[in-house]
Formats: C-alpha cells, structure tokens, sequence
C-alpha cells in the first residue's frame, strides 16, 4: 500500500494549466508506514515531475507533504485543507464529512480494486477469533484501531479486546508470531499475499478473514474542487498507466490501471462505521 | 584499504530508495570516459600497480587515479585483471566525479571490471563482489527501473562479498548490505528488511568502529526502529561517527561524508532533541 500511496500522489494534476504562484499541496497520509517521511516527500516531489513532465504541466505546479501518524495527518488536512488527498480507508470514513470527501479514484491491482484482511495465528493454536481475546495482536495496520473495529472486523469484535502491539514492520509481527512473542499478526492482502515469500520458523494460517473492503484512492473535496477538476484528475490517473513512462511506473508499484470509483462503492463501508462499535 | 570504498555507501543509499524517482533511463551507459593529461602520467605497468595498488584510494589525487585505470584499461594481464583493482578505481574516481552523466561511465566500467575479473576466476575474492556491488549501485541511483530490476543482483552481490570479505574497507561489504536493507522497499514489496539491517550494521560497528560510516548507517537503522531507546542509541551512534570524520583524514570522502551526516543530523533533530 505504502507503494500505492505514493504511486498515486505523482499522479496529481495540477488543478490548473498555469503554474500557481504557490503549488496545490496534497497531502498524502499513510498511517503505519515505515516510509521515511523526508524519503517520501522528497520521492514525491520528484514523482510529480515525472508527472508534470507527461502531462505536459508546468513544473511545480503542485507539491505533497506526507505523514505517517494518524494525529498529523488529521492536523494536516485541517491546516492545509487540500483539493486532493490520499489517505486511508479509516482516515477517508472518519474525515469525510468534516472535510467533504468524495472518492475519486482506486487503483486496480491483480485485478481487484478490493482486499480482505486476516488475522494470522500458528498453526492449530486457537481455533477462533473469540479465543485470541486478551492476547497480543501486532501489525502495521494497527495505528487505526477504530478502522479495524468498525471495518475490519465488522463490529462484530472490538480491537480493544485485543493488547494491540502496532509495528511499522509487517516482517518483524510475523517474526515474532513466528518465535510466539505474538499471538497473532493482522494482514492486509499485500503482505498476505507475501507470506510464501518468508520462511518463517513456524506455520502459519488465518483465523479470521475479513469481507472485501474496498481499496482506497484518491479523494477530493468536493466543495473546493469542480466536476470538471475531479473528472480530469481521474483522467489523468487512467491514461498515466498506457503512456509509455508511466506503464513503467504502474508494473513497477503492481498497479494494473486506474479506475474512476463511484462513491456507493463506499457507503457499505460508511454504513459499517456510522453503526459500528 | 582503509576508506577504499567511499562515498558509494552514501550514494547507494540514494540509489535504492524506490522512492527517489528520477526519469526513465534506457540502461547503463556502454562507452567509457575519456581520460585527460594522459601524457604527463608516469610509466606504470599493471605488476607495478598491482604491487603498490594500496597507495590508490580516496587519498590518491585524481589524475594519479585516471593514470592508473588507463594501464587496466590496456593490460592483458590475467592475473591483475582477476582482481578487483580496476573496479576500485573506476568507482574512486566515479564516486568524486561531480557530472553525473561521467559518474555513471566510470561506474559501469567499474562493473565491467569486475564481471571480468568473475569471467577470469576472481570469484572467491570478495572484493570484486564488493566493487561490483558499489559500482552497480552507483551506476542505477538515478533510474528507478533499473535501481529495482538490479536490487536482487545488488543483493546477491554484497551477500558474496560479506561471506568471503567482511572485513575489506571496515566492514564495508556489511555496510553496504545493511544500508540495502535499510533503504530498499521492506516486504512484502521488497527486500528491505530492519532487522537484518540492524544485524549487519551493529557488527560492522563493533568490529570495524574507526570508520564513520559505519556509526552513521547504524544510527540511521536505529533511527527507523522507532521506539526510545533506540532513538537514545541512534544518537550516541551519530555523535560518535561524526566526531571520527571530523577528526580523522578521510580524502575525497570527507566532503560528501559530511553532507550525509548533515542530511541526518536535520531528520535526528525533527524526531527528538536538537542535534549537538
């Protein structure tokens, strides 16, 4: 995900064919990542030229600040009150109305724009999720307790049952879980789908699968941005992955394509939070 | 060999950061550099170079460097052209040459050095795995595409170089891989991994402690661990890194050395305490 966030972001048009005199700020949010936030920012920067480059925009038309931390990225969105952002899934549900969310694009990747998430235990230890209450649960995404509460487990379980143990290291959780000093590990479906990759001293498997949730993009706000900067925005993002740089770009982050997202893709999932425990 | 390998471990660190994006490149350069003052060099032959290549390193002037690589550059001798000499050069004189159009020919010579020395028998000398390493690392940091499709050699490489020459440079092979681990993509979606950076880095301290870098790429794994104490560590480890480049005569190196230390001064300051 870390890869798709920034993926997107040097995706950004500027929201006018001019330069601005001061650059559109995006404000990129990642919570639990490991990315290095002067590495990120810097990358990005450098990401958007790239943009800017194949679409023919004025260089420094727009410029990103990224964040990691959950508390930061709400401070930024509420200082720089950005046309664009990327953020979480749990960011977008908690700050959508605050500041006008309105999806605008998801990426498509092994041929979904979804993904379930797993809770990951030793093999045979416990037989439910009932039985992990009280026990230690690690992983990145763990920095947005209310998301997996609400979300993830569907309001069917409360990630306050759990001693959450939040790492910006998915390798580390399993290690752990691996050696015991974890009882179970919380997985998106990237490092899921990575586990075949690791030899881990001990197997693993899912005891909890989460339904599909849908994989978030980018947002605009929709009271600051037109129709037509959002229709042209997304665009931008369809065509970036068949241009012959950016096809380099998208098979590099495993990004198949671009799709423009409608927002009832999300409202099973704004349901769940407004009902949620 | 102390210091032989220089600045590369900084500049890797730029080249396998998925996230420093740059333009789109074809591949590495084929044609090599034009070397200049050719006639005002002195007569060597590679026997004489091979005999005294220690005197070549970050403290060597540059022509006396641009001398010696165009006796390799000519030599048909096997047994010089097995060793990890000509790649050494290329990458001294690539990692101090400013235009970086040059920089990347003097690498990938650097690297066709070295390919040829594993091509003559070199293979159990971790030294051409080290070289190769460092120049191929050098020769990408500007093209993402070929930065990721060159991770997995990168990483193989340096592996080689740190089971048969750990010590070379103080503990540059160590180094150097630590720095991969530290600075590539983690998993899922690469080989990035902390752990095994923090690993590599804590022992090329402990056996390798005069050397800058060394304490530098150590505080900045502990750095990205996160918690306290770590930060505590990373800290003492920088101090004492910094004090070692300040004081010690480090040649060509000692300028971009400082820039890195610099560069990491600023982010230690954003996470804590100002830096001392």
């Amino acid at each position: 995900m870390r890869k798709i966030c920034l993926f997107i972001v040097s995706l950004l048009a500027p929201l006018a064919v001019c330069a601005a005199p001061n650059p559109e700020m995006i404000v990129v949010c990642y919570p639990g990542g490991s990315v290095n936030v002067k590495d990120a920012n810097g990358a990005m920067s450098s990401m958007l030229r790239v943009v800017e480059r194949v679409g023919q925009w004025q260089e420094n038309s727009f410029n990103s600040v990224f964040s990691t931390k959950p508390d930061e990225c709400r401070k930024l969105m509420t200082e720089k009150n950005p046309k664009f952002a990327i953020t979480s899934l749990g960011l977008y549900l908690e700050l959508r109305n605050q500041h006008n969310l309105l999806p605008v694009a998801q990426p498509k990747i092994k041929g979904r724009t979804s993904e379930r998430y797993r809770v990951m235990i030793q093999k045979d230890k416990y037989k439910s999720l009932d039985e992990l209450k009280g026990k230690t649960l690690g992983g990145t995404v763990l920095e947005e307790p209310s998301f997996i509460s609400k979300i993830v487990f569907a309001g069917k379980y409360d990630s306050a049952g759990f001693i959450l143990k939040p790492s910006n290291q998915a390798i580390r959780a399993l290690r752990s879980l691996s050696k015991g000093e974890l009882d179970a590990v919380i997985l998106n479906e990237q490092q899921f789908g990575g586990l075949g990759s690791l030899h881990l001293e001990k197997p693993l498997e899912a005891v909890f699968t989460s339904e599909e949730i849908p994989l978030m993009g980018v947002v605009a706000n929709s009271v600051t941005t037109t129709e037509e900067e959002r229709t042209r925005f997304g665009k931008a993002l369809k065509e970036m992955c068949t241009d012959a740089e950016g096809k380099k770009l998208c098979e590099l982050f495993g990004v198949e394509s671009f799709v423009n997202v409608d927002e009832a893709v999300y409202e099973p999932m704004v349901k769940l939070w407004h009902e949620g425990k | 060999m102390k210091g032989n390998k220089t600045l590369s471990d900084a500049r890797l660190l730029s080249a396998i950061l998925i996230l420093s994006f740059m333009s789109g490149c074809a591949g590495l350069p084929r044609d090599r550099v034009r070397l200049d003052r050719l006639s005002d060099c002195p007569n060597q032959t590679a026997d004489t170079l091979s005999a005294e290549q220690n005197k070549l390193g970050p403290l060597s002037d540059t022509h006396a460097l641009a001398c010696a690589l165009n006796v390799l550059r000519d030599t048909q001798d096997h047994a010089v052209r097995r060793t990890a000499l000509g790649s050494r050069l290329c990458l001294h004189l690539a990692e101090r040459e400013l235009n970086s159009e040059k920089r990347e020919k003097f690498a990938t010579e650097g690297v066709d050095f070295a390919e040829a020395a594993l091509a003559q028998g070199g293979d159990g000398d971790g030294a051409v795995h080290y070289y190769l390493a460092a120049n191929l690392g050098l020769a990408v940091r500007e093209h993402i595409t070929l930065a990721m499709e060159n991770l997995g050699r990168l990483e193989s490489e340096m592996k080689q170089a740190v089971a048969l020459s750990p010590d070379i440079d103080d503990g540059g092979p160590r180094r150097l891989l630590g720095a991969l681990y530290l600075k590539a993509p983690a998993w899922p979606n690469g080989i990035g991994d902390l752990d095994k950076a923090l690993e590599l880095l804590e022992k090329a301290v402990k056996d390798h402690p005069g050397h800058p870098l060394n304490h530098l790429f150590y505080a900045q794994a502990l750095w990205h661990d996160g918690d306290e104490a770590s930060l505590s560590q990373a800290k003492a480890e920088f101090a004492l890194g910094e004090k070692l480049l300040a004081e010690g005569n480090w040649g060509y190196s000692k300028e971009p050395w400082q820039k890195e230390f610099a560069e990491f001064a600023q982010e230690l300051g954003e996470s804590g305490p100002s830096h001392q």
